[in-house]
């Protein structure tokens, strides 16, 4: 496939090429684009509506958006704020190749996923899938898809911080 | 043969490095490479563990070239 990048600065390119250094290296945001989907990891905040427009083809008639974000308790125990590490370039060809199974599966026109890295504080996006479809289920079923998958596949570490203590969460193997 | 070994969250903070360069005996396989590092980093083993070869999970008969990158990190959780 013949991705391109969106705010290709220099470092970004080195980076998307090379497939080898990490995001400290660009602009907070690696993007790759075409005309199937796009993906991109960003210390940056997450537009859930800017995401969900960049994926509407003229032949489309739903988009279906996850907005994953920041949940203040779990089991009853309070979280300050969350920390995601990623392993950049792999991360980035992983959700590379959720696009294409995705597409290869369901009946839908456009995919765009985006990661954030960093610190987050509580209700802040860290996901943001968005899927458009020519009709509705093939775009709910495929988001669904797609979160399990990345959550299951993708090379993202999340340590949650609590009042007194942090851990990083382990996900099932 | 040297190769880089990367670490993340918590295997990370476990072997309090984020990357090394190991040496390895030529033609070795990837599982046994793995086995390796872990034995080097005992406590690892009380994680679930997921291992990387160039950016690629690792099926595990893989062999190991000189240069090459490889990743030891947990079961994964973003989203």
């Amino acid at each position: 496939m013949n991705w391109q990048y969106l705010q290709p600065s220099a470092e970004a390119e080195t980076f998307i090429i090379e497939h080898l250094s990490f995001i400290e290296l660009f602009n907070n945001k690696c993007s790759m684009i075409n005309e199937k989907g796009f993906f991109e990891l960003t210390t940056e905040t997450i537009d859930v509506g800017e995401i969900a427009r960049r994926v509407v083809p003229a032949n489309c008639g739903a988009t279906v958006t996850l907005d994953g974000y920041v949940r203040q308790f779990t089991s009853g125990r309070e979280t300050l704020y969350l920390v995601y590490e990623g392993y950049e370039p792999m991360a980035l060809k992983e959700m590379e190749k959720l696009i294409g199974k995705a597409r290869g599966q369901f009946e839908i026109e456009n995919v765009g996923i985006a990661h954030r890295l960093g610190k987050l504080e509580i209700g802040e996006t860290s996901v943001c899938i968005a899927v458009a479809a020519p009709h509705r289920r093939a775009a709910f079923e495929a988001c669904e898809w797609l979160i399990k998958e990345l959550k299951r596949t993708v090379p993202i570490w999340k340590k949650e911080v609590y009042r007194d203590g942090e851990i990083w969460i382990e996900g099932e193997k | 043969m040297k190769v880089q070994v990367l670490f993340f969250g918590a295997t990370a903070d476990e072997t309090g490095e984020r990357e090394i360069e190991i040496s390895l005996e030529e033609n070795v396989k990837a599982n046994r490479a793995f086995a390796e590092i872990v034995e080097n980093f005992p406590q690892l083993k009380n994680h679930k563990l997921l291992f990387a070869l160039n950016q690629e999970y690792v099926g595990g008969d893989e062999i190991i070239k000189d240069g090459d990158e490889l990743a030891v990190f947990t079961a994964v959780s973003g989203g």
